[in-house]
């Protein structure tokens, strides 16, 4: 009997909070870190009376995000009732959209085990209200057996994204990528800043899988992954337990299972998943969304990151590996960009950048925007490096000390005293007019002519490198230093 | 006369031209509530005890006295919805409508009695008790703005706001011999209006004469960007005139309606409504309307409870309202909140639209019903091609006596024919008065409906109807 083979299927749903200011249906703030409930209102409240009505830029927010999957704008989408009763979700029913959402299909790319681009299919983005938060004093933290709750309105009403894609997925590691480049691209797009602990990003996964025997497992639903790390475990955990079902020739179950990221176990859902129904949301008209608009709205698309990748390696001479490091962050390619842009070399701006600016916002736990250095100087270090102002060494050592003194470029060059283009000349004779009257039973060594091999020479030699901070060129010191014991 | 007998323009201009003041206008009309009230109980929430405060003196309608169906926010005022739900909410914020009155200068004298949460028909299923007809108390009002058609009549206000999801304005004003509007959907802000059906609901005036219809209207009919289905066009001209003429309009009468039996005054008042309007150069004709006919009703409610269950998903006793402190979980205390704070009949609606829009049946009536939905409303704009305005009965008989409700829930539902319809095509409406039943004292009402937008025309053809039909007398509201 030839070994069976599992291939699993996986499909993606990701929450994304849209940036804005303000909330889907009413003006109150989306600052969920206030004191809580003081960013409501009667509409974000569901008070009895109150009716949502669409706050356009977010409309605007989720059309950017949805040109960042390849998606289309649908000209009229609608927006429905999700009914279920829960303690956070004021009005009993979520303002989301199922049939005609604002998107149409798209796609994000990624590798697949052998290495390939592969695509896997975005079947639609949509627009929805997030609910409040709860607040339980129960040991676990969680509903059930809590004594008292507490719910906090001021996440109610947030605009979410909902990405539901096709099940291309093939294992964790692509779904890992599938979210990261996703990620990637709705940052660029400027749709969502997407800060994962911030819990802006929110991931179930459908998982099913296809045995080369010609079984298919039911599908199983898995939630509650709020990190990369936690939607690969998670997913690693699902293929593991369900292909040891389907090799005891047992069935997988339909369920919704839940994700216990402490213990790295999916286990079925304690509470049995409300049933829901959707009717259309009369409180809003059909959204229309005219060409002109979606045009308007496209033009503030930036380049995205893997077209600007291509644009480092093929314009710039980067390698494929720099090009995407640097892309990686659009904040940390729109430095790269300023720096090349105040006349730095491209190459050698993006070393310095992956090296050394990369290395000290890692210590500092900084991000680029708030970096000392503003792209225009270190555009100036690479700059006079390549003109031999500075050596490798001596602008490492520049840039160290204006990091850790957020000092200027001039400040900290004159500070570490260092004299740009090197010590020659006369501030060089006087080191070795210096070193030689500190060292007389050398210099008489030499001049009896017992330096037969050069040793002693070689030791002042060295002695004015120390004395000249390595600034002296080793060449001109060997030149004066024979000039200055001739006399 | 007594002061509280003047309807809204003639209030409005005595103050203005000072020949009373807006204190001694509220006085006269308190009295005439202490008198009736107990007989008529319209009050939920009376907030008459002390002088008004006028918010804007200069205003259209400034010193003038109104109540509110209590489905309709105001701030910081108890407001119930006629439900146990809601306890003693006072909600933050005003209901656009109202806020447009305040702003004109109107003074709140209370919020009035309804069906619980607009359902029905009689303004019985209130749980604070039935509010009764003030042309004869032994009779119900109508509903569900039914307290709002009672406190015109009696002489309380002289104008009130309700709201209109199926027929809750134009049937009680009916059954209480005023005028009552239900505006084209979209002409005036649901803003704060609590929700029954929302692509149904619509806030409207009563008053007991048709210049202040027409006053209301200027008033409260503005674009609201709080309410995404709320016009925003054009502006409308409510501004009244004697100098009205309907000479060539088309008035039609229904085909089918024709076949089902009407009680004699009604009948009566229909032939000498025709009568009025053909001598008054209008043409009557006939239009069909068959899919209305056959499928108005079951589309209505279909609709109307499903949209129902989804609005009052929100009341589950955790942020207002009544509520349970001793639950053993929170499953429990939704369902003794919805338990206890929900009457039996909008228990039974909410059921009924929980069951409509199950997925298993949500194709087969929910969607259904809104497909059934664009037909009626096609109908209704193929129709208005063929005529300007229909002119039918608001109800086929005159109210009935408090406690005698129809059994039969069906039978029920059949008698609302006249009005749903209106509701599902987003239509004006008008409830008229056409005199008063000569063997029951009863006043008796017919409706004029037009296309959307056409509710000045509609109002226009009201004033011919109210100089030659009369204008209906206050009510004695059980005082002998």
């Amino acid at each position: 009997m030839s070994e069976l083979i599992f291939t699993p299927v996986i499909g993606i749903e990701i929450h994304i909070r849209l940036k804005s200011d303000s909330k889907l249906f009413c003006s109150c703030s989306t600052n969920t870190d206030a004191a809580p409930n003081t960013n409501i209102c009667p509409i974000c409240m569901g008070l009895p009376g109150s009716l949502p009505h669409m706050n356009h830029r977010v409309v605007e927010q989720g059309m950017l995000a949805g040109f960042a999957l390849n998606c289309g704008i649908r000209p009229k989408s609608l927006f429905f009732r999700k009914s279920y009763f829960y303690p956070d979700l004021p009005k009993g029913h979520q303002i989301s959209q199922c049939d005609l959402p604002i998107t149409t299909a798209g796609y994000i790319e990624v590798h697949d085990s052998e290495g390939k681009l592969k695509k896997i299919r975005v079947n639609h983005l949509h627009l929805e209200e997030d609910v409040g938060s709860l607040h339980h004093s129960a040991s676990d933290g969680r509903l059930e057996g809590a004594s008292t709750s507490y719910v906090d309105y001021n996440r109610s009403g947030t605009p979410l994204a909902e990405i539901v894609s096709e099940p291309d997925v093939a294992s964790a590691a692509e779904a890992v990528e599938y979210v990261t480049t996703l990620r990637r691209r709705v940052i660029y797009s400027g749709a969502s800043e997407v800060e994962l602990e911030k819990g802006m990003m929110r991931f179930d996964a459908n998982v099913s899988m296809k045995c080369s025997d010609g079984r298919w497992g039911k599908k199983v639903e898995v939630k509650n992954m709020n990190s990369f790390k936690a939607l690969e475990r998670a997913i690693e955990f699902e293929i593991k337990r369900q292909k040891k079902i389907m090799l005891q020739g047992g069935e997988v179950m339909q369920e919704t299972r839940h994700w216990n990221d402490a213990k790295g176990v999916t286990s079925p859902s304690r509470v049995k998943e409300s049933y829901r129904k959707f009717i259309v949301e009369p409180d809003l008209p059909p959204l229309h969304i005219s060409q002109e608009w979606i045009d308007r709205v496209h033009s503030r698309m930036p380049e995205m990151p893997d077209v600007r990748a291509n644009r480092y390696v093929h314009d710039m001479g980067l390698t494929q590996e720099a090009a995407d490091i640097l892309t990686d962050d659009r904040k940390v390619a729109d430095y790269f960009e300023s720096c090349v842009n105040a006349g730095a070399n491209p190459v050698r701006a993006a070393n310095w950048i992956r090296t050394e600016v990369m290395r000290v916002l890692n210590e500092t736990q900084k991000k680029i925007a708030d970096f000392n250095i503003k792209p225009e100087v270190l555009a100036e270090i690479v700059k006079r490096v390549d003109d031999k102002k500075l050596s490798t060494t001596q602008a490492k050592e520049v840039f160290d000390y204006m990091c850790a003194n957020n000092a200027g470029l001039d400040d900290s060059v004159k500070k570490l005293g260092i004299t740009e283009g090197g010590v020659a000349g006369n501030a060089l004779n006087e080191i070795i007019a210096n070193v030689i009257k500190a060292n007389p039973d050398v210099l008489a060594e030499i001049q009896s002519g017992k330096d037969m091999k050069g040793k002693k020479f070689k030791f002042l030699q060295g002695l004015v490198m120390k004395e000249s901070k390595g600034q002296a060129k080793p060449q001109e010191v060997a030149e004066a230093l024979t000039a200055a014991l001739k006399n | 006369m007594e002061l509280y007998e003047l309807d809204l323009y003639d209030a409005s201009n005595g103050i203005k031209e000072k020949k009373f003041s807006p204190a001694e206008l509220f006085e006269s009309c308190r009295k005439r509530i202490d008198s009736c009230e107990d007989n008529i109980h319209a009050f939920i929430t009376r907030t008459d005890d002390k002088a008004p405060v006028i918010e804007n003196p200069e205003g259209i309608l400034a010193g003038v006295p109104t109540v509110l169906k209590d489905n309709l926010c105001t701030k910081g005022i108890r407001t119930t919805a006629a439900s146990k739900i809601l306890g003693n909410w006072k909600p933050p914020y005003d209901a656009s409508a109202w806020k447009y009155l305040r702003e004109a200068g109107a003074v709140l004298m209370g919020k009035v009695n309804m069906d619980e949460f607009a359902m029905g028909n009689t303004c019985g299923n209130s749980a604070f008790g039935p509010t009764h007809n003030p042309n004869d108390i032994s009779r119900v009002p109508g509903g569900s703005s039914g307290g709002s058609a009672a406190a015109v009549s009696a002489g309380y206000v002289p104008f009130a706001l309700g709201s209109d999801t199926g027929g809750s304005i134009r049937q009680p004003a009916s059954y209480c011999g005023v005028y009552g509007m239900k505006p084209t959907y979209g002409m005036v802000s649901r803003y704060g209006l609590i929700s029954y059906g929302s692509s149904l609901d619509q806030i409207g005036p009563f008053a007991r004469t048709i210049r202040d219809l027409q006053l209301v209207m200027s008033v409260i009919a503005r674009y609201d960007p709080m309410d995404s289905s709320c016009f925003r066009e054009k502006h409308y001209d409510f501004s009244h005139s004697e100098d009205v003429s309907i000479k060539g309009k088309r008035i039609a009468l229904v085909k089918e309606f024709q076949n089902f039996t009407l009680d004699t005054p009604i009948a009566e008042a229909m032939k000498k409504t025709k009568k009025i309007l053909e001598d008054n150069g209008a043409v009557i004709t006939e239009v069909s309307l068959p899919i209305v006919s056959k499928y108005a009703v079951a589309c209505y409610y279909a609709l109307a409870m499903s949209e129902a269950h989804t609005n009052l998903e929100r009341y589950d006793g955790v942020r207002l309202g009544y509520t349970v402190k001793d639950a053993a979980g929170i499953k429990e205390m939704f369902e003794r909140v919805r338990s206890y704070g929900f009457g039996s009949e909008v228990k039974s609606r909410i059921i009924a639209g929980t069951c409509l829009t199950e997925p298993s049946r949500c194709e087969e009536y929910y969607v259904a019903a809104t497909k059934v939905r664009t037909l009626i409303a096609q109908e209704f704009k193929r129709a208005f091609g063929e005529c300007d305005f229909i002119l039918q009965p608001v109800t086929p008989s005159l109210p009935h006596k408090i406690g005698e409700e129809n059994e039969d829930a069906m039978k029920g539902y059949e008698t609302d024919l006249y009005t749903l319809p209106v509701n599902l095509a987003g239509l004006p409406g008008l409830s008229f008065f056409t005199g008063y039943d000569d063997a029951s004292k009863l006043p008796v009402g017919l409706q004029l409906i037009g296309p959307r937008w056409s509710d000045p025309d509609i109002l226009n053809t009201g004033v011919i109807l109210e100089r030659h039909l009369g204008s209906p007398k206050i009510a004695n509201g059980g005082v002998k």
